[in-house]
């Protein structure tokens, strides 16, 4: 027995090697079902002519969903709007979250309960957010009207979903308000990571709480900050719910973006250019990952 | 250590596994998906199935209710896998492609003592699609005038021209005439402007084209209408309806801000809850030929033709079809019946329900199929709603409009010849 030790203990580890296998089956076996399955399925829809009204006949077509929905003007139109909807919606949140933070890093009294209530939107479902939304920026009965005209702010209601620069800022607003908890839920994590004794040793050499705050606290989570911003770009793009609710793309596609867009063509039945720009849209952030990822690091490097 | 470990596992998987295949008892077990969910239309149903458990013993139905957002979508999900659904909400822009999809079942009309208690219309959409009795109406959905009484308009209007006259007239300060649509759904309603100028060179049959087999769009009279349906959401409606759908439309009638509203009998109920008393409905407004064309929206049940007890879930979609559980339903619902015997029945022809009667009676109040059997009809709902906010924004013209929807139906029309 002794002489055949490493024998032995391969066959062990061979044995224990698949037994983690086994393990790891079922989680396997469900990323793959529920994941990877239906993204491989849309991603080869985009490739077939795949209409709702006719699923006897889906042949494939080549690249001719890409063609036609790149031929449409209402894509480019989607696509400029997603471009203001997450750069607009990502500053706000960003910079409001990050203030909340900082807040809420303080001790008082109700601070958990302060927290939790803080923290609720992003708990809500977009749709209903977007709906609870549509009626508080109603022209004729929103409540949001009616607090401005008696502010004396405004004479007369504004149509804020009804014309297209007021309705792309409505939308962006509601968004703002929705994912600054997000922001501050994540940097105030980050902030409890900053050992406490750097502050301490920076107070001592006589750095200033602005000083600290630039010194210490920033480089200590940038990385963290990078992806979270990383994170929240890719979520805002792909987070129509709002804007669905809200306007449904209107009026007339001013309040458009890409993933809107792609419900449309969804409910107008044509699942083969839904693939296609879904395909697109991943095709964008994984550019854009990348990019973004290389930037952050050369940062860093310096 | 290793054992046990594995041995849990197994048991794991087992019982994941085995919660897939039920219990199985001598029991029939029908499973019911429903699509315009609603928490008291849900309440009707399930006492309606409860009568039906207790008609039939030996048959249990359980009920499927998703939210109303999505309830299409995943019926659509259950019949792709083709299992485990008997019996299924059909609406009239579902029916096609379930029934092309062969997921129908075909409902036997004989032997069946309910088929001849039904109305005319209720027989004639049961067959609508494909010549076949793919589902049974529960109810229709149609178009009325809601008006107020005290604001100043002595009849209803029954032209559109009369109806922006009278809109004009009522618009002042915070109150406007009309209850526009520019949002979701406002397409329709310019079709059924357009239709009406075309008058009775329509087919009602294929309501987008003509007689002549050219399209609704094509004409000058479709221009007329469409340039005065801008006029109505200009000079008659509140500015902020270009977003407007359903809910906002209602809630501009029931809270006083319009004095006109066009929409559905189930509209009748939320203005009779609502603070506004002096109202009356009147049949929707005609073109300047005296006529006025408009769908009938419905919705029914049906079988799928997968399911593994097909006799069992037909006499299910029977029973909730005979007069008695269909009028009881209608009622709940607001709906117009599919039984005869409703007739007799004082609530539907009394109030606001009489304006649909007067419809029924009136041969220039026309009934039309809308081209849904055409494979671009969800496409052209989707894109002419948004063709329309871009017409009333104006940022297209009415030229332009008309132009692209005649193109988009002439091409249809080629795709199905």
């Amino acid at each position: 027995m002794s002489t055949a030790r490493t024998p032995a203990g391969r066959a062990f580890t061979l044995r224990r090697a698949r037994f983690i296998l086994l393990c790891l089956l079922p989680g396997a076996v469900f990323v793959a079902l529920f994941t990877y399955y239906p993204m491989i399925r849309g991603a080869v829809i985009a490739f077939q002519r795949y209409n709702l009204f006719d699923l006897t006949s889906t042949p494939f077509t080549g690249f001719e969903n890409f063609r036609a929905v790149l031929a449409e003007d209402r894509f480019w139109t989607a696509l400029r709007n997603t471009g203001t909807w997450v750069v607009v919606s990502l500053i706000f949140q960003f910079f409001l979250g990050f203030g909340l933070a900082l807040l809420l890093r303080g001790h008082f009294r109700g601070r958990g309960l302060y927290q939790a209530w803080v923290f609720f939107p992003w708990a809500m479902s977009g749709f209903l957010i977007g709906l609870l939304w549509r009626w508080m920026f109603n022209g004729q009965f929103g409540v949001i009207n009616d607090l401005l005209l008696k502010a004396g702010l405004i004479d007369e209601r504004i149509g804020f979903l009804a014309t297209p620069g007021w309705a792309m800022t409505s939308v962006i607003v509601a968004n703002i308000w929705y994912g600054v908890t997000f922001f501050a839920i994540m940097i105030m994590a980050a902030l409890q990571s900053v050992p406490r004794d750097l502050y301490e040793a920076a107070s001592v050499d006589g750095a200033s709480r602005l000083r600290q705050f630039w010194h210490v606290t920033l480089p200590h989570i940038r990385p963290t900050l990078a992806l979270i911003v990383l994170l929240r770009i890719i979520w805002i793009l792909n987070f129509p719910d709002l804007i669905y609710s809200m306007t449904g793309g209107g009026p007339a596609g001013s309040t458009d973006i890409i993933t809107t867009f792609l419900i449309q063509q969804v409910i107008g039945g044509d699942y083969g250019r839904a693939g296609a720009v879904g395909l697109l849209v991943l095709g964008l952030l994984l550019a854009f990952s990348v990019f973004y990822l290389n930037a952050t690091r050369f940062e860093k490097a310096r | 250590m290793k054992t046990p470990l594995l041995a849990t596992a197994v048991a794991v998987t087992l019982v994941l596994a085995g919660c897939g295949s039920g219990s199985s008892s001598g029991e029939v077990r029908l499973r019911m998906i429903e699509s315009l969910t609603s928490p008291d239309r849900t309440k009707l149903i399930k006492k309606l199935i409860a009568d039906f458990e207790e008609a039939n013993p030996g048959i249990e139905v359980e009920l499927i209710s998703p939210p109303l957002d999505s309830a299409d979508q995943k019926i659509l999900q259950i019949l792709q896998t083709r299992k485990d659904l008997d019996v299924l909400e059909v609406r009239d822009h579902t029916a096609k492609s379930f029934s092309n999809n062969g997921w129908l079942a075909e409902l036997p009309t004989t032997g069946w003592a309910g088929w001849s208690d039904l109305t005319e219309l209720a027989q004639k959409k049961a067959v609508e699609v494909g010549g076949k009795p793919y589902l049974i109406p529960y109810g229709f959905y149609q178009r009325t005038l809601f008006y107020r009484t005290d604001w100043g308009m002595s009849r209803p209007p029954a032209t559109w021209q009369e109806l922006y006259e009278a809109g004009k007239k009522m618009t002042t300060g915070d109150r406007f005439g009309y209850s526009f649509r520019g949002g979701k759904g406002g397409a329709d309603y310019a079709v059924m402007m357009i239709s009406a100028y075309n008058g009775d060179k329509l087919d009602p049959e294929k309501s987008f084209f003509l007689k002549d087999k050219s399209t609704v769009f094509s004409t000058p009279e479709a221009a007329e209408a469409l340039e005065l349906f801008v006029k109505i959401f200009k000079e008659t409606s509140p500015p902020d309806s270009v977003s407007w759908g359903f809910p906002e439309m209602v809630q501009g009638f029931t809270s006083g801000v319009t004095g006109m509203l066009i929409q559905d009998p189930e509209v009748i109920k939320s203005v009779e809850e609502s603070g506004v008393t002096s109202w009356s409905t009147a049949p929707i407004p005609k073109g300047p030929t005296g006529y006025a064309f408009q769908p009938v929206g419905y919705a029914g049940w049906g079988a799928t033709s997968f399911s593994e007890h097909p006799k069992e879930a037909v006499k299910l979609v029977q029973f909730l079809s005979e007069a008695e559980q269909s009028i009881a339903f209608a009622k709940g619902n607001s709906l117009i019946p599919i039984s005869k015997q409703a007739q007799n029945d004082p609530q539907f022809s009394q109030g606001a329900w009489k304006a649909y009667l007067e419809a029924q009676e009136d041969p220039r109040q026309v009934i039309t199929i809308r081209p849904v059997d055409y494979p671009g009809w969800s496409q052209f709902t989707v894109d002419s709603d948004r063709d329309i906010q871009a017409l009333i924004t104006g940022k297209k013209t009415v030229a332009e409009v008309l132009e692209s929807w005649d193109a988009f139906w002439t091409d249809q029309a080629k795709k199905v010849s």
